[in-house]
């Protein structure tokens, strides 16, 4: 029993921190979010050679084979510095590619996205905003040696920096997965303007694009049980990140509160203002263990569904709250675009249903009980 | 990360579970055991005769005082074991590990701390087999939060101590042997410095106890009113003017909150269990969206405590101090009292009014009990804005307001 993170996860955590810390400082990071390019492609060029996105994937296809609780350790130092990048969406869709694929598909594809020189993204969810396999109505339409895809993607992570998107397709009356370069000829990317600019979506739609069967990952019509389950990974990155964002946003809080003077003292000094910063640690540090747990859950649970609806939906109330006090307890410049905290409001206001609500997790996690 | 159990600790495990099945007085069913009424005071008195064998039987095993160092009786066990003992009991829904709950609680581990060698000869077996309670002369009619304000004085003459005063919400003061106490014995020092802690017979001259009613209708307290009560030098625990650090580390024993998200865990399952049976408007009360929500929520507040409860423990088996971030898990548990009593009487509907005794009382008045008690909890110990004051103040480094 140790539930701790191990030496080498704090020396990650600590390059990680002093690398964010001089290379993306918020006033980096605005730039980014003013910025027309889907994503900045200097600083993802300096984390392909740190190997962040060679993390998660296996050594043979020249990734580093680190766990899932290693990346949340990026995650969360990632959210903390709101730092705009498609490297979770990257690592999520690797890890699908890795579960699904072929050797072949692996091999084809899983090298490059460990060095950084192929973006990959999953395209999962449609104009239906529904998030079970009953949301997937894109039609995959067998022609000859060929597969035809149509539809609409909604909420595409990072598609506009994207080189390969993951679509979940219907046929055979399931779900299938095709990979799609996102440049292929009828392939439409229309990038989303986002209540939260440090992030990045985009309607995807395809018409008739021509995919080869080897293009298949998985069996046809059964993808969906493994794709649910990397998509889950993907919420407890999501929450990891969400988790980070609140911690920042209270330390912003808790600095501003000692030194900002009213009635001769410190606002820090009232039980009103000190109470409510206590209580966003309390969501932030209960957030924290679930979601830690969540991540080790989701590599070593047959069923991880539990820990990682807990993990989302706390996260969300510690970044909701976060987000929200963090704004009040400046007063007026609190809600200032020159004060940095609406950015975590509006990174939470973002996070909040991405991946499912608060509610929505609630209940999932009930069902996984069996109630 | 890794949260599996060696094959000595899983050996271990078996170990108590065999245990429990031989010995727990709440096996094999029954109202306590099936989560349908709780113990209270009374019947816990009408069940002394089988909690005392409980007690001894784990006294045999070495499991009273479980991680109490073996030269003073104790068990001299590992973080892990005890942990895997109070999940275990708290399981099989056992009465707890030992029944002279301040005494173990906090007296026995200030004892052994700060007690001279007579003191822990005397004190201490009394302690592990149950034949001396205590109680715990805290709080003042003047000094609640602000315990270190304390008034009752203690004036040393020749070899005795002359105790004058009175303390209040003493819990189970009634039925205590001893009371470890608090008090003022220099007035001129900084409020920290000038207090002592004393152990005192609660049969000495000049000791009046007189209870007091709760609001749930039990008596679990009283004041106690020291009238110029002698008490021996050697009665003193620790140094003059040392009461504040033995009472602050007495109260910083027992931080992981394994033993208190045992009991969340059990009353989520009776809480499950009440929505399954208890209809409103045609249907269970699990159907409904609104009720769902709630218990999930709650659900998920306490596997956080039982989470960070375990990263706590990580911590102490590093070699690591635990100290404020402990007050995260005494919110989050003062948050789940208040809240379980209320969708519990929710759930029931109308016979949410019913308490114990009533024609139609659900779980012979269990959750209405929960209801009327959980104050004691999440009151006493600090209360939720002093455990907030905790946090802002040593964990975000905000200024003290007083």
């Amino acid at each position: 029993m140790d539930f701790g993170f191990s030496a080498d996860q704090e020396q990650l955590r600590a390059q990680v921190r002093r690398f964010l810390d001089s290379e993306c400082p918020m006033d980096r990071v605005r730039q980014i979010m003013a910025a027309k390019e889907p994503h900045d492609r200097g600083l993802w060029s300096k984390i392909a050679e740190l190997g962040w996105p060679a993390l998660t994937i296996a050594e043979p296809y020249g990734g580093l084979g680190l766990a899932w609780e290693d990346l949340v350790v990026i995650a969360e130092e990632m959210g903390r510095s709101l730092f705009p990048s498609p490297l979770l969406a990257g690592a999520v869709a690797a890890r699908v590619i890795a579960q699904m694929g072929s050797e072949g598909q692996q091999a084809r594809w899983l090298p490059q996205a460990a060095s950084g020189d192929l973006i990959a993204t999953l395209a999962v969810l449609e104009e239906s905003d529904d998030l079970s396999a009953a949301g997937v109505q894109l039609v995959a339409e067998t022609n000859g040696e060929q597969v035809l895809l149509s539809g609409r993607k909604m909420f595409v992570a990072h598609a506009q920096a994207a080189d390969l998107l993951l679509v979940a397709a219907r046929e055979h009356g399931g779900v299938s997965l095709f990979a799609v370069p996102a440049h292929a000829a009828g392939v439409t990317v229309t990038p989303l303007r986002l209540i939260d600019r440090s992030q990045r979506a985009a309607m995807v739609a395809l018409e008739a694009v021509a995919v080869d069967h080897a293009d298949r990952i998985g069996a046809p019509g059964a993808a969906w049980p493994d794709l649910a389950g990397a998509m889950d990974a993907g919420t407890v990155a999501l929450a990891a990140e969400m988790v980070g964002a609140a911690d920042a946003a209270l330390r912003l809080a808790v600095e501003y509160a000692k030194v900002r003077k009213q009635f001769g003292q410190p606002i820090g000094r009232f039980q009103g203002v000190k109470h409510r910063l206590a209580e966003i640690l309390v969501d932030i540090e209960s957030s924290r263990s679930l979601v830690y747990f969540a991540s080790w859950a989701v590599d070593h649970q047959q069923d991880p569904r539990a820990a990682v609806s807990m993990a989302k939906a706390y996260a969300s109330q510690a970044l909701d709250r976060a987000g929200e006090e963090g704004i009040q307890v400046h007063g007026a410049i609190g809600f200032t675009w020159e004060c940095d905290a609406h950015l975590y409001y509006k990174h939470g206001r973002y996070c909040r249903n991405l991946g499912g609500s608060p509610e929505y997790h609630h209940e999932r996690l009930l069902v996984a009980q069996g109630l | 990360m890794d949260f599996s159990f060696s094959e000595r600790e899983e050996a271990f495990r078996r170990e108590v579970r065999e245990f429990l099945a031989a010995n727990n007085p709440n096996r094999g069913g029954g109202a306590a055991a099936r989560g349908e009424g709780e113990d209270d005071l009374e019947s816990a008195m009408d069940r002394l005769p089988k909690l005392l064998a409980w007690n001894q039987a784990l006294v045999e095993k070495g499991w009273v005082g479980f991680h109490w160092p073996r030269e003073v009786g104790g068990g001299g066990g590992g973080l892990i074991e005890q942990m895997i003992l109070k999940q275990e009991s708290g399981k099989a829904r056992a009465p707890m590990l030992g029944l002279s709950y301040m005494g173990l609680a906090w007296v026995g581990p200030g004892i052994i701390k700060y007690g001279t060698e007579q003191q822990k000869r005397r004190f201490i077996p009394a302690i592990l087999e149950a034949r001396e309670h205590w109680c715990t002369g805290y709080s003042e009619p003047g000094s609640g939060s602000d315990l270190a304000s304390l008034r009752c004085s203690a004036v040393r003459d020749g070899d005795h101590y002359v105790i004058s005063g009175q303390k209040t919400w003493t819990s189970l003061a009634m039925w205590s042997q001893w009371m470890i106490l608090l008090v003022r014995t220099d007035p001129a020092a900084p409020k920290h410095r000038g207090i002592t802690c004393l152990l005192v017979p609660m049969d000495a001259a000049g000791v009046e106890v007189r209870p007091i009613k709760a609001m749930n209708g039990e008596t679990p307290f009283a004041e106690v009113f020291f009238n110029d009560v002698r008490v021996p030098v050697e009665n003193r625990l620790g140094a003059e003017g040392q009461g504040w650090d033995v009472t602050k580390h007495a109260l910083a024993n027992e931080r992981s909150s394994i033993a208190e998200v045992t009991a969340m865990v059990n009353h989520l399952d009776d809480l499950e269990r009440l929505a399954k049976k208890c209809k409103s408007n045609g249907r269970a009360a699990i159907e409904d969206p609104l009720v769902r929500q709630r218990l999930a929520r709650m659900k998920t507040m306490v596997e956080a405590m039982r989470l960070t409860g375990l990263r706590f423990l990580t911590k102490q088996l590093r070699g690591d101090e635990i100290g404020a971030e402990t007050s995260v898990n005494k919110l989050l548990r003062a948050e789940l009292e208040v809240e379980i009593g209320r969708l519990a009487l929710d759930i029931e509907g109308r016979y949410g009014a019913l308490v114990k005794g009533s024609p139609g009382a659900i779980d012979n008045g269990k959750w209405q009990r929960q209801a009327l008690t959980w104050p004691s909890y999440v009151i006493g110990g600090g209360t939720p804005n002093i455990q907030r004051n905790v946090i802002a103040e040593r964990l975000l480094g905000l200024p003290h307001d007083v």
